[in-house]
């Protein structure tokens, strides 16, 4: 690890300007998440061309922050309303919104703070210190290793992708195919541009983002804006937790948020499946099962916890090999990309001041999160109310202003509005944008990769395994589409009968 | 002696550093032109009591830059203009349409921009040109430019890993024509400046490479950095750093004479093999612009080009000045053309396989 970076990417974030965009990002964040129907991914998608014009340390602490305090804003939305903020957030509801009924409704948002912190806190020094061990790596990242890592990530998005595992791969292939459009880096020659110059450049993915993942939201918003009032529940009791309930619930938030860290390494896996997985453990190491489901404090610690510490889990694999951990982390790289940061493994050592920072943005944005949270979460109840149709709206703006910011071209905000509509035609039929967005970053590197591999190897598929690191990663990949399939299935049938008898 | 001169464009396009919001300038071409005109009028009428001699192009001039804010045209732009704007008493406003390596912005100035002289653009050579050499469905050409001056050329070098067993640049060629074909040489990207310097040396040697495209000079360097590939192409501005550093060692370098900031590292042309090239960067306007104006632009970079200032601030940030300016930067760009197209001609069956 070079220190001198470390010590750079601390005094970049703490700087007063970005100190304050940090508080504002984690304050936009809260209320953000705070409302039904946005997630973090598209806040960050909306805000993202709006950073553009800051410098890259500003720009990416406030995403950073806002990513961290919509990670915990659905948890308000959550308890208050029976409906979860963010998605990743569904978990909290089981236990959160009885608790509100009970009238411990501040005890309850006041625990999912704690555990929102401690959750983040740890994820983000296991990000400052995970992610040097694998930077020190860099140089041994060629061609044929960045292949292996490209063909990794996509192929844990098929096998991990939520719901239905096809259309989980037809995202993502979608996402391959749009990825081609452009000049062929090896040729030069133009693919399915129709002579269309804005497209030789290729889809500009942060355009096709804003489209697939905010349009439709804004659009479901107005379709669902006639289904009368939300009523949210009051908040009555004090919010700050005893000493003693947090003492209590430790173990709980520790291991949640070493689940949050684990799942949010994964490629491909987010905040969504982490909290149910946090949950779950906490039920079976709990003693007491029976209160889960009916107000039981520990049952919104841990999915807190678990969506929290995600956060610094994603940006682990993100930061060190540039492949994202998720969709809110995939904007994060475009974040990078659009400060001339080409993802990548050299992300810690050529770029590594602007790396850092982001870094010790997501340790301050917890701290951050804790005072926003304290002064902010009873008002940000009032956003709770806003009538959709007026979210929308602002939703739809923002989309428009974004993509135009990225080039200064029309043909941009036309191409976004495409993929809204295509993205809400997609959302219709149950299809994830999340893994197209993996498939249109991951595309490109795979391509370009492959074909370079070839030349260095002589036009043999022996490259690959002349590299242990390729290889690895290659037999990860494979067992990873094993895992998948009915054949494992089978395979693992004889031991997991063996463990079922005794 | 430009005939070789080279850009790096394909890999600045990549290297978008910061697009600035507030940048973004929208204009309708009517009302802007219709303005344009009154405020010509109102210069011409205060004329005699002001400057000794107004811009005969208006009081502002618009640069189209067909890359993101921040890459290596931006960074041109930041050091010439300011002190552009003050010879000629006008106001320099940048517009950014990056898209297609320049292509979307060279298409603007060439087919729909006022040629009044308000609107001139940073022109990279070759991309220029090797734009639409290489692809049909690009239309510009530079017969429909003016150009006004080149300003910087950042020379090619062949730079190795530290370890690398090529301690000489004489060892890569002999490994080249040992086994032809097997050493791999690290390229900027298909139409990049490295990617043709690559060509002409093989043209100029009868040697022949594997040639392995990047996005972009820097991972092709660091390829290099890692034992990936035998050598990368690169340019001299971006890999100083690590050369200084002994992470990579430089073999040879593309330039005419040694240079002063790596005096120890000899040039193509001492090892009898004549290949100068490079990247370059400069200012053209549309064609057909009044003489006039034509005239004054190409003064103002001459007295740019004789500022003390200019010159140590641009030494500061690693820019190598190469002022060529009017038909001398015409002349350059129509031999480079002649010369690509040539070389494209002869390579784009094998590239495109």
């Amino acid at each position: 690890m070079d220190s001198s970076l470390v010590m750079i990417g601390l005094t970049n974030v703490l700087s007063v300007n970005n100190i304050a965009c940090i508080l504002g990002g984690t304050a936009l964040g809260l209320f953000v998440g705070a409302m039904p129907g946005l997630s973090a991914t598209m806040a960050l998608a909306l805000l993202l061309p709006l950073t553009f014009s800051f410098d890259p340390a500003t720009g990416l602490s406030m995403l950073a922050a806002l990513y961290v305090g919509a990670s915990y804003g659905g948890s308000i939305a959550a308890i208050l309303l029976r409906t979860p903020g963010t998605p990743s957030a569904a978990a909290t509801v089981l236990d959160g919104f009885p608790l509100s009924q009970q009238g411990k409704a501040g005890h309850a948002l006041g625990v999912s703070l704690f555990a929102s912190f401690f959750g983040g806190l740890m994820s983000g020094i296991a990000l400052l210190t995970a992610a040097p061990l694998l930077g020190t790596l860099v140089l041994e990242f060629g061609p044929v290793e960045l292949f292996a890592i490209a063909v990794l990530g996509i192929t844990i998005i098929g096998s991990l992708a939520q719901g239905s595992v096809i259309s989980g791969l037809l995202s993502g292939g979608l996402g391959l195919l749009i990825s081609t459009v452009g000049m062929d880096l090896t040729t030069g020659t133009p693919r399915m541009t129709f002579d269309q110059i804005n497209l030789f450049a290729g889809i500009d993915f942060t355009v096709a983002l804003i489209g697939l993942f905010s349009v439709p939201q804004a659009l479901t918003l107005i379709e669902n804006s006639h289904q009368g009032n939300k009523v949210a529940s009051r908040i009555t009791d004090r919010l700050v937790p005893q000493w003693k309930t947090i003492k209590r619930l430790m173990p709980n938030i520790l291991r949640s948020s070493g689940i949050g860290i684990v799942v949010g390494l994964i490629p491909g896996t987010g905040g969504d499946t982490a909290s149910w997985f946090a949950y779950n453990e906490a039920k079976r190491f709990a003693k007491d099962k029976s209160g889960f489901g009916k107000g039981e404090i520990a049952g919104v610690a841990a999915p807190e916890a678990a969506n929290n510490a995600v956060v610094g889990g994603a940006l682990i694999p993100t930061i060190a090999l540039g492949i994202p951990g998720s969709s809110s982390t995939a904007i994060l790289l475009g974040a990078l990309m659009v400060q001339g940061i080409l993802p990548g493994p050299n992300l810690l050592t050529d770029y590594g001041d602007v790396t850092y920072t982001l870094i010790w943005a997501v340790i301050f944005a917890n701290i951050a999160l804790l005072v926003v949270g304290l002064a902010f979460t009873k008002m940000s109840v009032s956003v709770t109310k806003v009538p959709d149709g007026f979210i929308a709206c602002a939703i739809l703006a923002l989309c428009i202003i974004g993509s135009f910011a990225i080039n200064n071209s029309l043909f941009d905000v036309g191409l976004m509005l495409g993929f809204g509509l295509f993205g809400y035609w997609l959302s219709k039929a149950g299809v994830s944008p999340a893994p197209m967005v993996i498939g249109l970053i991951l595309g490109p590197v795979m391509e370009i990769s492959f074909q370079q591999s070839m030349l260095i190897g002589n036009d043999s598929f022996g490259v690959f395994l002349e590299s242990p690191i390729a290889t690895v990663l290659l037999i990860m990949a494979l067992l990873s589409i094993l895992q998948a399939t009915p054949l494992f299935r089978w395979l693992r049938r004889p031991f997991k009968r063996r463990l079922e008898k005794p | 002696m430009h005939a070789n001169t080279l850009s790096n464009a394909i890999t600045t396009s990549h290297l978008a550093r910061r697009a600035s919001l507030s940048s973004a300038v929208l204009r309708l071409g009517g009302t802007r032109l219709g303005g344009a005109l009154a405020l010509g009028a109102l210069a011409l009428a205060v004329a005699p009591l002001s400057q000794a001699q107004e811009y005969a192009g208006g009081d502002e001039i618009t640069v189209l830059q067909g890359f993101k804010p921040g890459g290596g045209s931006d960074a041109l732009a930041q050091i010439v203009q300011p002190r552009l704007a003050e010879i000629l008493g006008v106001n320099i406003v940048n517009e950014y349409m990056p898209g297609a390596t320049g292509a979307v912005a060279w298409t603007r100035l060439a087919k729909q921009s006022p040629d009044d002289g308000s609107v001139v653009s940073i022109t990279n050579t070759p991309m220029l040109m090797t734009n639409y050499i290489m692809n049909d469905a690009i239309s510009y050409t530079t017969e429909e430019m003016t150009p006004i001056a080149n300003v910087v050329t950042d020379p090619g070098i062949v730079v190795v890993s530290a370890d690398s067993p090529f301690e000489t640049i004489e060892d890569l060629m002999d490994a080249a024509e040992e086994n032809p074909g097997t050493v791999t040489i690290g390229n900027s990207g298909v139409g990049g400046d490295d990617f043709f310097t690559t060509i002409l040396l093989e043209q100029a040697t009868g040697l022949s490479f594997k040639r392995v495209p990047f996005q972009g000079d820097g991972p092709s360097a660091t390829a290099a950095m890692g034992g990936k590939i035998d050598a990368s192409f690169n340019n001299v501005g971006n890999v100083f750093g690590q050369v200084d550093s002994s992470n990579l060692r430089a073999l040879a370098v593309f330039s005419g004479e040694r240079l002063s900031s790596l005096p120890d590292v000899p040039t193509m042309k001492e090892k009898g093999v004549d290949v100068v090239a490079g990247s370059s960067r400069g200012y053209s306007a549309p064609a057909d612009i009044p003489d006039e104006v034509r005239e004054q632009l190409i003064a103002a970079f001459e007295t740019l080009a004789d500022d003390p200032d200019f010159q140590s601030q641009a030494e500061q940030r690693a820019m190598n000045l190469d002022v060529v300016t009017g038909d001398d930067y015409g002349e350059m760009i129509a031999d480079m053309e002649a010369e690509y197209r040539e070389i494209w001609e002869t390579v784009k069956d094998d590239v495109a396989q």
